[in-house]
């Protein structure tokens, strides 16, 4: 059987009714020269088709940067409080990539293991995600050394792929994406024949041994030792490999606004920051930068697989390419591979 | 919908000063219903806001056999807890919690129990102290050692008076030397110093140890010296906490999230920990 099509240029129907229907679509839009984000569309023609990854990964729909989460008001008649009641629409993320979708795995992972955090899994219901199979990239993408493929359907409601001719082949994963594909009928068509598709991206492979990483983090005399000082000594501490990050999850919370009336927040936040772990007291468990990089690394390659049983590292290469001193992470995971 | 984040009303029902910067709130749920069905386990904490500039982390220094009401002990040393301190009998406040772990105090029956502080390392401590207290009878000796820098620093005067008096309790009080007073009649001298020579026998005893860190490892030791094995230690350990249920990530300490997994640990548990304290 054919595969279904989904012609580029019925995606200016998809954007019109999905947003018909009271929801709200995300795609990939140059925001600035050479600068690719996800970001909400009103029209297809705002749709970039050329891009590796944008800079941020499509976490932002389903674990804002800052959320409010309650309401305080103060008055002489005392004080009220109120819960904020999530009733996202649909959202459509189009455009994503196996390794962003994957990371909805792990996000799930970490939002749910015992207590829920409904302003994560409300949004996350609400969402739908059509990946594009990667046929470009770049030499920072790793995704298949850390066992994901640019193909891959996981985490995704349908993945597409670019046919030479500039449409897309759909596939069905989920659910989900086959009541969409019902709902949306019109833009899915069948043809005869399935069209040729673009040859899929092949990312170069390090040399790397997750299993070898995971073993030596598991080591605790391994925390230790001069290897982290020396790795990560260039390291500033900006943070922003965690906030391009698609697996990140730490946030704080802050109560903002006057006295009268203020609104409790969720607000992304980075163990790269030397105030994360900082105790009232003075104390402050990571009181060294490279203290810091250590336990990025050790979330990514020893928490997430070991505790949350998700990637804590989907090979996305954000944080290669956004790191201002190029500490590039995939030469750790060498180095540690070879230990 | 259910909401992590939403805390619940409270209100300060009474105020102790219980130190320079330390004071104790007892604090009543607004909601009746809550107020009646609320129940913890020694060892868990919560997390308190000044409603409209953030919440701290502080563990419930109640015992959890005695409902109705919970009290935090804290230092005020910041934004949140320097609000909090100045706040007046019949305010309200923010609570939510009960998080985390407990002393596994229903297996020591039976067992001699030891019971180690410094400073403001008591709040947990005299949670647990209480709990077992109301159940004096499962309990073998209790012996409990409080140190502080000086004598102004010590926390719960009262109820220190009222162990002492007691005399089913040993209670050691001390200061570090230099911090005594005329009218000083405790020891003087090192927690962990005092332990020694308080030297209570490890046979079928239980130790709880809660201090700063330095003050853990120096008695950890000392205890070992005692002949206590690892597993029959326990303490509760600190870390930043913001979210209190194992989603904010920042109470790690290794691949162990503080807030879920403990703060109860044994020293056995401990000593198996990242060094990342
Ligand atoms: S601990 Fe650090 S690396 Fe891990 S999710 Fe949080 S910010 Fe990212
Ligand atoms: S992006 Fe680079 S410099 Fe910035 S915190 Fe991450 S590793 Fe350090
Ligand atoms: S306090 Fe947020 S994860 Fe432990």
């Amino acid at each position: 059987m054919a595969k279904k099509i989904l012609k580029r240029s019925d995606l200016t129907k998809l954007v019109a009714s999905v947003g018909k229907a009271g929801g709200a679509f995300v795609a990939p839009k140059a925001v600035a020269n050479g600068l690719v984000e996800y970001v909400f569309i009103k029209k297809a023609d705002e749709i970039e088709f050329d891009y590796i990854v944008p800079g941020k990964s499509f976490k932002e729909a389903n674990f804002p940067q800052t959320e409010v989460v309650a309401r305080f008001k103060n008055d002489p008649e005392g004080v009220t409080v109120e819960g904020v009641e999530l009733n996202p629409p649909r959202v459509v993320i189009f455009g994503a990539r196996p390794c962003d979708a994957k990371s909805s795995e792990s996000l799930n992972s970490v939002f749910t293991w015992d207590f829920i955090d409904e302003f994560y899994t409300k949004r996350e219901d609400a969402m739908v995600t059509i990946t594009v199979a990667c046929t470009t990239g770049d030499n920072a993408c790793f995704c298949t050394s850390v066992g994901i493929k640019p193909d891959d359907t996981d985490g995704s409601d349908l993945l597409l792929r670019e046919t030479e001719g500039g449409d897309f082949t759909v596939e069905a994963v989920t659910d989900k994406g086959k009541a969409f594909i019902k709902e949306e009928k019109a833009v899915f068509t069948e043809g005869k024949a399935t069209p040729k598709e673009r040859t899929i991206f092949e990312p170069r492979k390090l040399d790397v041994d997750l299993e070898k990483i995971g073993e030596y983090l598991k080591d605790t005399d391994h925390y230790e030792g001069d290897l982290w000082a020396d790795m990560a000594r260039k390291c500033i501490g900006c943070g922003s490999c965690t906030y391009a990050c698609p697996t990140c999850h730490c946030f704080d919370i802050t109560d903002e606004g006057g006295f009268s009336e203020t609104e409790r927040r969720k607000n992304w936040d980075s163990c790269q920051f030397d105030f994360f772990t900082l105790h009232a007291s003075g104390h402050n468990p990571r009181d060294r930068q490279y203290k810091r990089w250590r336990n990025r690394f050790m979330c990514k390659f020893n928490i997430y697989p070991g505790k949350f049983k998700t990637k804590g590292c989907v090979g996305c290469g954000r944080c290669v390419r956004v790191c201002p001193v190029r500490l590039d992470i995939t030469e750790v995971m060498e180095e540690i591979s070879g230990a | 919908m259910k909401n992590l984040y939403l805390p619940e009303l409270v209100t300060i029902e009474d105020i102790t000063n219980e130190a320079p910067d330390v004071v104790t709130f007892r604090l009543v749920f607004k909601d009746e219903a809550l107020k009646e069905s609320f129940e913890f386990k020694t060892g868990q904490f919560g997390l308190y806001s000044a409603l409209g500039l953030g919440e701290s982390t502080f563990c419930i220094a109640s015992p959890d056999t005695r409902k109705g009401y919970i009290e935090c002990t804290f230092r005020k040393s910041g934004r949140v807890t320097g609000a909090l301190a100045a706040m007046s009998v019949g305010d309200t406040m923010g609570f939510r919690g009960p998080y985390g772990n407990a002393f596994p105090i229903e297996d020591w029956k039976g067992k001699n129990l030891v019971f180690i502080a410094g400073g403001i390392g008591l709040p947990p401590v005299r949670s647990v102290i209480w709990s077992c207290l109301d159940k004096r009878e499962d309990f073998g000796d209790i012996t409990i050692v409080y140190g502080s820098r000086a004598v102004a620093d010590l926390v719960y005067k009262e109820e220190l008076a009222h162990w002492e008096e007691r005399d089913d309790i040993n209670l050691v009080q001390t200061v570090d030397p230099g911090g005594e007073t005329p009218e000083w009649k405790g020891k003087v001298g090192f927690v962990p110093t005092i332990v020694k020579e308080t030297a209570p026998k490890a046979d079928n005893t239980i130790a709880v140890i809660c201090g700063p860190p330095i003050m853990i490892k120096f008695t950890l030791s000392a205890l070992e010296e005692l002949g206590f094995s690892d597993e029959a230690v326990y303490t509760t350990l600190e870390n930043k906490m913001k979210c209190g249920v194992g989603k904010c990530g920042r109470c790690n300490v290794g691949d162990i999230y503080v807030c879920k997994e403990g703060p109860v640990y044994t020293a056995a548990e401990v000593k198996l920990m990242y060094n990342d304290f």
